[in-house]
């Protein structure tokens, strides 16, 4: 039995590491993080430079990657150094998307690599409903058989920028049936989309999106008129495993910022982890990143089984969920009044971990729905 | 035992009640409601309001203008004033340095700041902490060297809440290196206005700015500013701190955050039915309200002791790791209860200027920002890990 990564995989996420270390500044990152567009078009393009976006799609599609493998090792990298650009929102979600959609569709996936499209997920709609099949947005037949959608559209991250939006939207069935569901594919300037943006905890900024009476042409579909719940169920299990890696890569960074602490940090003569008391909180860390990590190389290697995919999938981000809100907490905790500043790294980290709870579906969720699977 | 109200505590609330509900602004209450941070301006005019009704500093003695009230009537005030939406009062100078005053400063100490404290004339910072000395406060080192009629400061304070908006600071201050740390350790009062101080802000974590550093340097400060005597301000210190952690149980706020989470849950939907009704959240929403049942019960054992004439000991402790993490949890579940409306952070959403797209629920402009600001809760007034070791040490003797 081996659990080390492939050889050119374990190079590509060293270099990926490297170039974190030494070229994206957190500091850099925070102010761009925090500003209008929520990300830093420089290093976005510095980043794709580097081929991680190629790293994230199929051969097929001009890329050089695409497995459950290469999306975990690049996203825990990511991870690392807590990038904010869109990654997860263009490389995966629309990319999947798009590669299942006709010609026109599935170029615009070899115009993400060249940096001439920004393609948008737009799916999540009620905030507290985590269902991959919630859809209340309509698509009606229009008598000429071109189609309308009208609906909302929430919290979707890295908005402000697009330059498509892939709309799921419902002809038949109720609020979270699979049957119904069909994908648009439209550009971002489309008569009747409104957009409000608002500043977020963890960096990037999230919009509500009001869709009303929009056209679509028939060809605009991605997959068949309310067959494409299995595109995008399929694109957010990706999604899921993207960001389940991108916390281990957060929790292995917080954990060497932490005990880096414990080590240096003196208080009453001693450096505060010679307590006890810390080094069983610590202890108890990294016993849980071990399981978070073991929860990620099991849907990871079980990510192409159509049986146990959703199930393992369920089970990251519960482990995820949980050990990522005790990981965050915990080390603010050990850190002191040093953990609550904006000023040191830490307190970054530990937001966009436990935020990754709020994405696709909390600790909660996901136990119920390992139950019911 | 005798849990009831007498006919005079409960006509007492009833007062408190409809002074409430006349007195306080609709646009505060619905802030703090929403648990986003009031302004300074927001804080000074209820103080006023509370000091024109003598209710500012209620446990004072009659003489320096509050009302002596006993530990019932101070829970029953700040039940009401949680469960009203009243911003808390800023503790420093009423509910912090004037205990220590009472007992510990002079006379003229006392009719001189006293008075200041309940015009608002003076708002208080607390001088404690340093990059060396948190935990450890015994440690510090901010020097303190009698020249004349005055001491010379020189050192640096950190974490000291509001002291941008604060004219003066109580200070722990080093005045000898002899036997053991504690016994070097003098209480000082320092005008903030003073030559040669510096504040800088820190940001915490969620962006905002309520914690600074100050740096000192060579700061005159006149001797009569001493409180009580030199090297006896780690007793001082201590008998403050007390003070500061019974304040921390927080029932009546944690009750209406509660109340406030149950709404905002009974509006959102999971699974197509109230998220209320979700058995996962409704579990995790019961053992918080056990808890704090728990607690409220467990703080009045503390007060009653208390009314007995026996002094908060080991017992506030007990009472501060309790109050935080209740209240933490809390605000943890009030995120979770947001679902992707967490990500939001729009803290001056409610604020006259913002300009942005209207969040809602209300709740949600900072409710991530609350939850990671109130991550403070455990640590400060001496963190959790403290409270257990002064429990192990007083209550268990280990
Ligand atoms: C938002 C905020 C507001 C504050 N406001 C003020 C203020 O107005 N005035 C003021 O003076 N101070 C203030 N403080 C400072 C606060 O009191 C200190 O942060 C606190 O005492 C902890 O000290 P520290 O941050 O140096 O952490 P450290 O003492 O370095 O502790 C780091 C970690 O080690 C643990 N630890 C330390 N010693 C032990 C031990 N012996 N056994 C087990 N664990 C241990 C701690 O519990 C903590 O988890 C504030 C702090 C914050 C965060």
């Amino acid at each position: 039995m081996d659990f080390k990564p492939s050889p050119e995989r374990q190079i590509l996420f060293d270099t990926l590491k490297k170039y974190f270390e030494n070229e994206y500044s957190l500091s850099d990152r925070n102010i761009a993080a925090h500003s209008d567009l929520g990300y830093s078009k420089k290093a976005w393009e510095a980043m794709r430079d580097l081929g991680i976006l190629e790293s994230l799609i199929d051969p097929e599609l001009d890329g050089f990657g695409g497995t459950a493998l290469d999306i975990s090792t690049v996203f825990e990298a990511l991870g690392r150094g807590l990038v904010v650009e869109p990654f997860l929102e263009v490389g995966i979600l629309a990319a999947k998307v798009l590669s299942k959609g006709n010609d026109v569709q599935k170029s615009l996936v070899k115009k993400i690599l060249k940096n001439e499209c920004l393609p948008i997920l737009a799916h999540s709609e009620t905030d507290t409903e985590y269902s991959k099949s919630f859809v209340e947005t309509k698509l009606s037949v229009e008598a000429d058989g071109s189609y309308k959608i009208s609906g909302a559209k929430r919290m979707l991250k890295h908005v402000t920028e697009a330059t498509h939006f892939l709309v799921t939207c419902r002809n038949t069935g109720d609020a979270s049936s699979e049957e119904g569901i069909s994908i648009a594919c439209i550009p971002t300037d489309r008569e009747g989309i409104k957009i409000d943006s608002f500043a977020t905890i963890d960096g990037g900024r999230v919009s509500d999106l009001t869709f009303t009476n929009v056209s679509i042409s028939s060809e605009e579909l991605v997959g068949e008129l309310g067959m494409s719940y299995s595109i995008v169920s399929h694109a957010i299990d990706t999604g899921i495993l993207a960001i389940c890696s991108e916390a281990l890569g957060i929790m292995e960074r917080i954990k060497e910022l932490t005990l880096e602490y414990l080590k240096t940090r003196k208080q009453f003569g001693v450096p505060i982890g010679k307590f006890q008391a810390i080094q069983h909180r610590m202890a108890q860390l990294l016993v849980e990143i071990e399981q978070a990590r073991s929860s990620v190389i099991n849907a990871t290697i079980y990510f192409d089984d159509e049986t146990e995919r959703e199930k393992t999938i369920s089970a990251a981000k519960f482990s995820i969920g949980k050990i990522g809100t005790l990981v965050a907490e915990e080390s603010i905790q050990l850190h002191g009044g040093m953990g609550m500043t904006w000023e040191y790294d830490l307190g970054h980290y530990a937001k966009r971990l436990v935020l990754i709870d709020h994405e696709f579906g909390d600790e909660d969720f996901h136990l119920q729905k390992y139950i019911s699977l | 035992m005798d849990l009831n109200f007498t006919k005079e505590q409960e006509n007492f609330q009833i007062e408190v009640r409809s002074f409430l509900s006349d007195n306080l602004e609709p646009q505060v209450i619905e802030k703090v409601k929403n648990g986003i941070p009031i302004t300074k301006e927001d804080s000074e005019r209820w103080h006023q309001k509370l000091n024109e009704k003598g209710w500012l500093a209620g446990t004072w003695p009659k003489q320096y203008g509050g009302q002596e009230w006993d530990v019932v009537e101070k829970f029953i005030f700040e039940e009401e004033c949680g469960s009203a939406g009243a911003p808390r009062i800023v503790p420093f100078g009423v509910g912090m340095l004037a205990p220590v005053l009472m007992k510990f400063g002079s006379q003229e100490q006392r009719d001189y700041w006293l008075p200041r404290m309940l015009t608002g004339e003076d708002w208080w910072c607390q001088g404690y902490s340093e990059p060396g000395s948190g935990s450890d406060l015994a440690s510090l080192k901010t020097s303190a060297v009698r020249d004349g009629d005055h001491y010379i400061v020189n050192g640096q304070k950190t974490w000291t809440t509001f002291a941008q908006h604060a004219n003066m600071i109580f200070c722990l201050v080093r005045t000898s290196n002899e036997g053991k740390p504690q016994e070097g350790i003098s209480f000082i009062l320092i005008d903030m206005n003073s030559p040669g101080i510096e504040v800088r802000p820190i940001i915490t974590l969620d962006g905002s700015h309520e914690v600074n550093e100050i740096f000192f340097s060579e700061v005159k400060v006149p001797a009569k500013n001493l409180v009580g005597e030199e090297n006896k301000g780690w007793t001082y210190a201590k008998y403050l701190l007390t003070h500061e952690r019974t304040g921390n149980a927080n029932v009546a706020v944690s009750k209406r955050k509660i109340q406030k989470l149950k709404k905002l849950a009974d509006d959102a939907n999971k699974n197509g039915q109230p998220l209320s009704n979700d058995p996962m959240f409704a579990s995790r929403l019961a053992q918080i309200e056990i808890d704090l049942q728990n607690l409220e019960i467990t703080n009045l054992r503390t007060l009653a002791s208390v009314e007995n004439g026996e002094a908060p000991g080991a017992e506030s402790s007990i009472i501060k790791i309790l109050g935080s993490e209740i209240e933490q949890d809390i605000d943890s579940l009030t995120r979770k209860s947001l679902g992707k409306r967490a990500f939001v952070n729009e803290p001056d959403a409610l604020s006259a200027g913002y300009n942005g797209a209207e969040v809602f629920p209300k709740a949600a402009a900072y409710a991530s920002g609350k939850y990671f600001n109130h991550r403070k809760k455990s640590i400060y007034a001496g963190s959790n890990e403290i409270q257990k070791n002064i429990i192990s040490k007083l209550m268990l003797n280990l």
